[in-house]
């Protein structure tokens, strides 16, 4: 791992980190801070009114929503939360690769006595940090404001959504990365990311309503993903736990592995 | 004094598409080496291949003694390269990209402050505030800063004003007589003929014309121009191989190109005539790189399925 480019890298992506971060931290406040009231009965009455296919939408099926555990993953972890942080997730891991080659400043940055290997894994790690940094935004506010609006999740619970969420953006972006070790320009990088996993959230949408759909469930990242579960207090399931690790390892080596490889000009 | 640059039958492929072919060349320590061609000629295709951005189809290239290879970090440290079109980080200064550069090279020497003093650049400025010119600036300062054993420049002087021009050729003086080594690629070829003492011209891919410049425009065209006593005629020099653009001024003023092969055969018809005056010049670097280019038009001509329309 290279010091100056791990430096430049988390220089260059401060803005779009601090943002994203900054909206985490106060997207899960409000979710604590609104629990309490939407826990009770008119809401509930609302839920029991729409048809199921929309609540599996937000994948609240089968939690009840007067759970936080509902609540949480219908309001916000289920689907909000996919979507903002696989968005920033894919767009650095885009960019980290096909970007400097599309934007032309990988030339510049390898024409630096650093090399392919040093760079890729630089990268790689950069990824590491900010998975690491949007799951603390989004769980340890939870745990520091919930207990102020009776919102409390057990240590062990918080810290398994802290990993396992840190895991699913990690397959997420490892697969994102891959792809980006591979073309030249992050548009096109991260476009494919981003339909992939909108294809897996369909199928997984569609499993919630069609029991033959379900056959794809075991090697869908996002059927895996089920924090209101965690949040409710059941076990993440192990095959979930080996789906993302090997997932996210398998794509960052993948990555790290043509990239020292391919041309890069 | 060895090779710095040393490639054999290199070649790099896109595809069906030929970038380079079949290029063998080499460059003396110490020489200031111009790689001319027009575009999509290689140029930019072997600079990536002897930095190890490109990974050639096949051939091999050595660089300052070392095989050059896509992980080849320890002599990048001993390179410095300037970009033909400058690519850099648009919201960051130039005083970051200097930062940046100095992190991986261990430092930043009095020579980058020296460089932005005689560039008269300000690197408080973003990139993306850069004009052209100062972005060019920007790019040499970062390739020449670590004071670099061989400096491969494409195309340095490209926006350029011709103050700073002049002031990129002391510097790549300067580096020579400090013993360092230039690649320089251009199109500017009274550039070449500025800086260079050594040429290589690349047509489709391949080395056609190595030599120094000298040498090169020694041997190859001169322009000659003949006063007679009396009126002349064009016709005078019909027949002579490697001659031509033979035109008749005023009368008595016969102008023509000769090939450096013909001189004799020129003066031998010359003199059946009453020469008054007689001046000879040797063409321009221009010239001669318009001459390789025209012999390869007609090439084509008489080939169209020659190796691009294959």
């Amino acid at each position: 791992m290279n010091l100056t480019l791990l430096r430049a890298t988390v220089h260059r992506n401060r803005a779009s980190a601090f943002w994203f971060t900054v909206g985490l931290v106060l997207y899960s406040w409000l979710m604590v801070w609104l629990y309490p009231v939407f826990s009770q009965g008119e809401y509930q009455e609302l839920l029991e009114r729409m048809p199921q296919e929309i609540i599996a939408v937000f994948g609240g099926q089968n939690l009840g929503f007067d759970t936080l555990g509902g609540f949480m993953q219908a309001e916000y972890l289920g689907l909000m939360w996919m979507l903002i942080v696989c968005s920033a997730i894919i767009v650095y891991a885009a960019q980290s690769f096909a970007g400097e080659i599309g934007d032309g400043t990988m030339e510049f940055a390898l024409s630096q006595p650093v090399s392919r290997l040093s760079y890729a894994i630089t990268k790689a790690a950069g990824l590491v940090g900010y998975a690491l940094l949007l799951s603390a935004a989004t769980f340890v506010p939870i745990q520091v404001f919930g207990p102020r609006y009776e919102v409390e999740i057990e240590a062990t619970v918080f810290l398994q959504l802290f990993v396992f969420g840190t895991m699913f953006m990690l397959a997420v972006g490892g697969f994102a990365m891959l792809l980006s070790s591979v073309f030249r320009s992050a548009g096109r990088a991260g476009a494919i990311a981003a339909g992939v996993l909108v294809t897996l959230w369909t199928a997984d949408l569609v499993s919630n309503v069609s029991e033959p759909a379900e056959v794809f469930d075991p090697i869908n990242v996002v059927s895996h993903w089920q924090p209101g579960k965690i949040i409710n207090g059941e076990a993440i399931p192990a095959e979930s736990w080996w789906l993302y690790g090997v997932l996210a390892a398998v794509t960052l080596a993948g990555a790290v592995v043509i990239f020292t490889k391919r041309d890069v000009a | 004094m060895g090779d710095v640059i040393k490639t054999a039958s290199l070649t790099k492929f896109y595809g069906k598409t030929r970038g380079v072919e079949g290029l063998t060349m080499r460059v003396p320590a110490g020489a200031v080496y111009g790689f001319l061609g027009p575009n999509g000629a290689g140029k930019t295709t072997t600079i990536r291949c002897l930095l190890g951005m490109l990974k050639p189809t096949s051939g091999t290239a050595e660089v300052l003694g070392e095989r050059v290879s896509l992980d080849g970090t320890g002599l990048r440290r001993r390179i410095g390269y300037v970009a033909g079109e400058v690519r850099l980080y648009d919201k960051e200064t130039g005083r970051w990209h200097l930062d940046y550069v100095a992190g991986f090279r261990g430092g930043r020497g009095r020579l980058a402050e020296d460089l932005i003093e005689r560039f008269v650049f300000d690197p408080s400025k973003r990139v993306k505030e850069l004009s052209k010119g100062n972005k060019q600036k920007l790019a040499l300062i970062l390739g020449m800063a670590h004071d670099p054993e061989l400096l491969i420049l494409d195309e340095p002087t490209s926006g350029l004003d011709p103050l700073n021009q002049e002031t990129v050729y002391r510097l790549l003086d300067e580096r020579v007589a400090a013993g360092r080594t230039v690649f320089l690629s251009s199109h500017v070829l009274s550039e070449v003929e500025r800086v260079c003492d050594r040429v290589g011209i690349i047509r489709a891919g391949r080395l056609v014309a190595e030599e120094s410049v000298q040498a090169l425009l020694g041997k190859r065209l001169r322009e000659i121009e003949v006063r007679f006593g009396q009126p002349t005629e064009a016709e005078l020099l019909a027949g002579l191989p490697g001659v031509d653009n033979v035109t008749v001024v005023g009368g008595d003023v016969l102008k023509a190109r000769v090939k450096g092969d013909a001189v004799d055969a020129v003066l031998k018809r010359l003199a059946t005539r009453h020469v008054v005056d007689l001046q000879m010049q040797r063409a321009s670097l221009e010239d001669v790189f318009l001459e390789h280019y025209r012999e390869d038009r007609v090439a084509r001509e008489l080939d169209p399925m020659g190796e691009e329309g294959r």
